[in-house]
């Protein structure tokens, strides 16, 4: 359960119009929710915020009760160009966080190995990030958050830099294993399909102040074929929000 | 010819060919010998000191044996007291502003310049040597060493830090993992600095190593000694260097593709 209050955020070297408004926001546990908007709204701002790597100017943050105060605890984070420490193999990128809980070298290994096998990468595990290819890398990260068994998983533009087609995989995959590991999901994207393949609830974000124009819930059942006359008809809806002049 | 012969052929005959015209200008008259002696008198000085010894039949080996270990033991020390301390400057900005200038400062101070008061301080053995030595290495290993850990990919750091990791963690198994490329470049200016350093170094209170058979050689109007000396300390400076050139690419595997490039 991730609470959110009138949270506002501006950076001491910015000036100008706040990059967080005082937004409002609620997500329920094992929530798929997404964050949409154009390059620059806030969507990472506010991402960082409820990972606890950014403190708020303003307003309240809660997870389950408790305020955020700092990073960890819970809440795994899938970056836009994956971070994996590029000096560790697979397997030792997924178990440096296991390994940082106090678990044996053993089990953060065997620990590893099962989440890679997840994502269906178990052939990789000896092989550094520099010998996988994006989307393989983005798996590798994805697997590397799960491995503290967060209860919120934030995703900032995940699949961003891969190609249209490995995306499409990616998010495939990435329902997949959602559905095999319920978690409440943060995820960021500047593209309107991946929304509305992924999202049980999509907000809209307008910049400064970053703020949210438009919220709505999609119910349908996934996988979702891009084909439905729904999603067609909200892509349409989002694409005006995002393009027109009702933003 | 291949690539590979090239690349060690070309070099080869540039420097025959200089050897060559030097000897012939050497054999014309030309050059005076006190002040450039042909290289066949420096191979026959090369064969007399590494056999027969100067001064007092110490030979060339235990000179350069000498010299290696106190650069080694200097540029040890430096590095091993800088690398700590320049993650600690280089991770907060604060202590980073606070420190700079008197980093640059230190860093510009000629390290021979110090040589009178390393005396006073350290005496006339082993330790004012070493000092020097270690001197000269420590400023330039730690502004790499700062400049290294803020050139740290921040979201490295912050994926740790979404990961639990504590501070202390961060710094030994994010930051120093993540600067090490630049550190190992760092490391070998440092020991570039060592050699540069050491002539100096030994000019006083020893008539063992490197710098003091050059220093030696020049009070006995020994020209020649002086040449073999200085290309041995560069022999010796070209064959670490490259010795540690390759200990990084067997420390740092991923380093080759990371910047870029094929292995
Ligand atoms: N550390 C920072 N300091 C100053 N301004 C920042 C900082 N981070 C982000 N911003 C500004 O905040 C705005 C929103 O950024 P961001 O949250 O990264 O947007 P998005 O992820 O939606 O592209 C941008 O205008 C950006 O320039
Ligand atoms: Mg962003």
């Amino acid at each position: 359960m991730i609470e959110i209050s009138k949270l506002s955020k501006v950076f001491a070297n910015d000036s100008g119009a706040p990059v967080l408004g005082e937004v409002d926001l609620s997500i329920a546990p094992n929530e798929f929710v997404v964050l949409l908007g154009r390059s620059g709204c806030g969507k990472t701002t506010l991402l960082n915020l409820i990972a606890g790597l950014e403190t708020p100017s303003g307003g309240e943050l809660r997870v389950n009760g408790k305020k955020v105060t700092g990073p960890g605890a819970g809440k795994g984070m899938v970056f836009q160009q994956g971070a994996l420490f590029p000096w560790l193999t697979a397997k030792a990128n997924i178990a440096f966080a296991a390994i940082n809980r106090g678990m044996k070298k053993d089990a953060a290994d065997a620990l590893a190995l099962e989440l890679l096998a997840l994502v269906g990468l178990a052939a990789a595990a000896d092989k550094y990030p520099f010998e996988l290819s994006g989307g393989m890398q983005q798996r590798v990260a994805i697997a590397r958050a799960l491995a503290l068994d967060p209860e919120i998983l934030l995703m900032d533009e995940p699949f961003g830099a891969l190609d249209e087609i490995t995306r499409n995989e990616m998010q495939d995959e990435l329902l997949r294993v959602w559905a095999q590991r319920r978690k409440t999901v943060v995820f960021v994207t500047h593209s309107i399909w991946e929304d509305l393949i992924l999202a049980d609830r999509v907000l809209v974000m307008a910049p400064r102040p970053g703020r949210f124009v438009l919220e709505r819930r999609i119910d349908l059942p996934r996988p979702r074929r891009r084909s439905d006359p729904t999603l067609v008809a909200l892509y349409d809806e989002i694409w005006s929000h995002l393009h027109g002049g009702q933003v | 010819m291949s690539p590979r012969a090239q690349t060690w052929l070309v070099p080869a005959a540039v420097l025959a060919a200089f050897l060559g015209i030097w000897e012939f200008a050497a054999d014309q008259g030309w050059l005076r010998p006190i002040q450039f002696p042909p290289p066949s008198r420096l191979a026959d000085s090369f064969i007399d000191l590494a056999t027969r010894g100067f001064p007092q039949g110490i030979t060339l080996w235990t000179h350069a044996g000498i010299t290696i270990a106190r650069i080694l033991a200097g540029h040890i020390l430096a590095v091993m007291l800088a690398i700590p301390l320049g993650i600690l400057i280089g991770s907060y900005p604060l202590l980073d502003r606070a420190t700079s200038p008197l980093v640059a400062f230190c860093r510009s101070i000629a390290t021979l310049s110090l040589l009178p008061l390393a005396l006073v301080w350290f005496g006339t053995g082993e330790a004012s040597k070493i000092f020097l030595i270690g001197y000269g290495c420590f400023w330039v290993m730690l502004s790499a060493t700062i400049g290294a850990v803020k050139l740290v990919d921040p979201v490295l750091i912050r994926a740790a830090r979404t990961m639990d990791t504590p501070q202390a963690e961060i710094f030994r198994r994010v930051i120093l993992p993540a600067a090490a490329p630049r550190l190992m470049s760092g490391a070998r200016v440092a020991l570039g600095v060592g050699f540069m350093v050491i002539v100096g170094a030994e000019m006083i209170g020893t008539i063992r190593g490197l710098g003091s058979l050059i220093m030696e050689a020049r009070t006995f109007y020994r020209t020649d000694i002086t040449m073999v000396g200085m290309l041995c300390i560069g022999a010796f400076g070209l064959a670490i260097t490259t010795a540690m050139a390759k200990l990084e690419a067997w420390l740092i595997p991923w380093q080759a593709r990371v910047e870029g490039q094929p292995k």
